[in-house]
């Protein structure tokens, strides 16, 4: 993989293109942070939904004056509401943990390959050990360990996620430590989490970030997967994953509405993380995949 | 080369037993069992003690666990708070399930993912590249619970072509019972084994269509182009040889992650493997069955991997010398 300093990557000419899966990803982020203000109702709010217009297909007009665009669920909850708000929190928990996992990693990389010996050692052999099983295994180990709740979903992919930084970031700091600003430094006598954080860190993290939109898409389907099996997020704050979840049994009698919706809402997010991913990687690595 | 097998089987044999601490401790802290097993309403103090003590719960925490690793080595995971059957012997009868789901899937998956990466690595760059690629981004994208949902929405509510769950009729062979053998349980077996093999067909087909790329790039096939042989010769006999080793790779390593991600798509379709009493037992909180699951499947993955990298040996005479 081509090295290229953070500094080196922010200074080079702007190539932007636009393009719809940039568009998408966008649209999708101001959906999350502007759910509560254009979703036509409040999922959690009681007083808002009306138990008797459960399951209505979409386009049924609500005794309350409104149009449920997409339909409602088994509990009479708006389906483009529970999309909106199933969005925040799906993106909360991904972002969360990829940008906690992309620091704990490149941090743990950059320290492994600094201090060498022992620490290198035993932070090495975890990731390797790690990234040797499948991420769904680690998730289910790491959840079944950890519990249910939100704050444990997040600390769950963190566990899953940052080997993939630490490996490649202590792959390129190797080989940065090697270098005269780095002896410079500690001739200088500078401490050693300066020398870590302040110059090493930042010269050696450019490739790993290219990581980022990858494992994010990840995230977000790992999260709705471990949702949709019951143990990830609450089930009275429903993620997109736990809102197919909910239209699982209403699937055999036809009501296709209540899991395709938010299912496709999951889907074109993923898709467009993943495009963008996608072309994020072959800008730096072209013989990359 | 033995030195490295005894190193990647003392590191795999490290990691499994540091797995086996954290998730046992992990386990304990989740719930007491006593509470799923006991009427919670009816139960007298004296019910619970006993319920505890039956189980081993009355014991100390470290004490539990020498005790479960003695017997992990002796292949005995304790029993079923549940079923009342040894825990492993209970996974062992769901392993033909899983086991016959993930190679229906894979023989699905791997000759049309090789074909489609052949089919594109050779017209790079045309409209049908580009409609693969951009196909493969999708299905990698599409969450495996959504896309067996739709298929059980259109291939079994919609048209009613398939049954939506269950593993239909079974025939016994050589001791266990096998689906694929019967039409019904073929039916049954075809939308689960679908919505395994979709994301790993995408996975595949890139996989070898960057391979094609690389060799078709390389002088011997432009040789081989002078020596006038068929394109699909050297298609089939020059360049899928010399991309074997990391498709090998890739298929092995699917392999072992579907028995991981089975869990999902044996949820979703009913279908009695060890994912889905994976996901029952951690429901019921029903601890020997998590641990010896989960103790399986990562052993399976560990052991899956070191004879892909033994297969590496028989596929590229290059390894066999270096090593």
């Amino acid at each position: 993989m081509k090295t290229e300093t953070l500094w080196a990557f922010w200074k080079r000419p702007a190539t932007y293109r636009v393009t719809l899966p940039k568009l998408m990803a966008v649209a999708y982020v101001l959906l999350a942070i502007l759910a509560s203000v254009i979703a036509p109702q409040n999922p959690y709010d009681p007083l808002q939904i009306f138990a008797w217009e459960a399951s209505s297909p979409p386009g049924t007009v609500s005794g309350g004056g409104y149009l449920y665009l997409l339909g409602t669920d088994g509990l009479g909850r708006d389906i483009l509401s529970t999309v909106f708000y199933g969005l925040r929190i799906s993106l909360f928990v991904a972002v969360t943990s990829t940008v906690l996992a992309a620091l704990i990693g490149m941090s743990l990389g950059v320290i492994a390959a600094y201090l060498g010996r022992w620490a290198d050692a035993l932070i090495m052999r975890i990731v390797d050990l790690q990234l040797s099983l499948p991420t769904m295994l680690v998730a289910l180990i790491a959840i079944v360990t950890l519990g249910p709740g939100v704050d444990r979903i997040i600390l769950a992919l963190v566990i899953v996620q940052w080997a993939a930084y630490a490996r490649v970031t202590r792959g390129v700091a190797m080989s940065e430590a090697s270098k005269a600003y780095l002896d410079a430094a500690r001739l200088l006598r500078l401490p050693p989490w300066r020398i870590i954080f302040r110059h090493l860190l930042p010269n050696s993290i450019a490739p790993a970030i290219t990581l980022i939109p990858i494992e994010l898409g990840h995230a977000v389907a790992l999260e709705a997967t471990l949702s949709f099996l019951g143990l990830g997020v609450p089930i009275d704050k429903p993620s997109l994953g736990s809102a197919v979840a909910n239209g699982f049994q209403y699937l055999m009698t036809g009501q296709y509405w209540i899991s395709l919706f938010p299912g496709l809402a999951l889907f074109g997010l993923i898709a467009s993380i993943n495009f963008v991913g996608e072309d994020v990687r072959r800008r730096f690595d072209p013989r990359s995949l | 080369m033995t030195t490295t097998i005894i190193g990647r089987l003392s590191q795999a044999f490290l990691l499994l037993l540091a797995m086996s601490i954290i998730g046992f401790a992990g386990i304990h802290s989740v719930g007491n069992p006593v509470f799923n097993i006991v009427n919670v309403e009816t139960a007298t103090p004296e019910d619970i003690r006993r319920a505890t003590i039956a189980l081993g719960l009355d014991q100390p925490l470290w004490q539990q666990y020498f005790l479960f690793l003695g017997n992990v080595v002796s292949g005995n995971f304790g029993t079923s708070y549940i079923y009342h059957l040894p825990a492993f012997r209970l996974v062992m009868s769901k392993l033909p399930a899983t086991f016959e789901l993930a190679a229906i899937a894979m023989l699905i998956a791997a000759p049309s993912g090789v074909l489609l990466g052949l089919l594109a690595g050779r017209r790079k760059d045309t409209l049908l590249d580009r409609t693969i690629l951009n196909s493969s981004v999708f299905a990698l994208s599409v969450p495996s619970f959504w896309l067996s949902m739709l298929l059980i929405m259109v291939g079994a509510v919609m048209t009613g072509w398939f049954p939506s769950g269950g593993r239909g009729e079974t025939v016994a062979l050589f001791g266990v019972t096998w689906s694929f053998l019967t039409a019904s349980g073929l039916a049954h077996l075809a939308l689960p084994a679908l919505a395994l093999a979709i994301p790993n067909i995408a996975l595949i087909a890139r996989l070898t269509r960057s391979g094609t790329v690389e060799v078709e790039a390389q002088d011997f096939t432009r040789f081989c182009q002078a020596k006038g042989l068929s394109p699909r010769r050297i298609l089939f006999r020059h360049t899928l040889p010399n991309i074997s080793v990391p498709i090998v790779t890739i298929i092995g390593m699917q392999f072992g992650g579907m028995l991981a991600f089975a869990v999902v798509v044996e949820s979703i379709f009913n279908w009695p493997g060890i994912g889905k009493l994976l996901i029952d037992s951690i429901q019921l909180l029903d601890r020997p069955v998590v641990m010896a699951t989960l103790t399986f499947v990562a052993v399976a993955f560990v052991g899956l991997n070191a004879l892909v990298d033994i297969f590496y040996a028989v596929l590229d005479p290059r390894t066999r010398r270096s090593a």
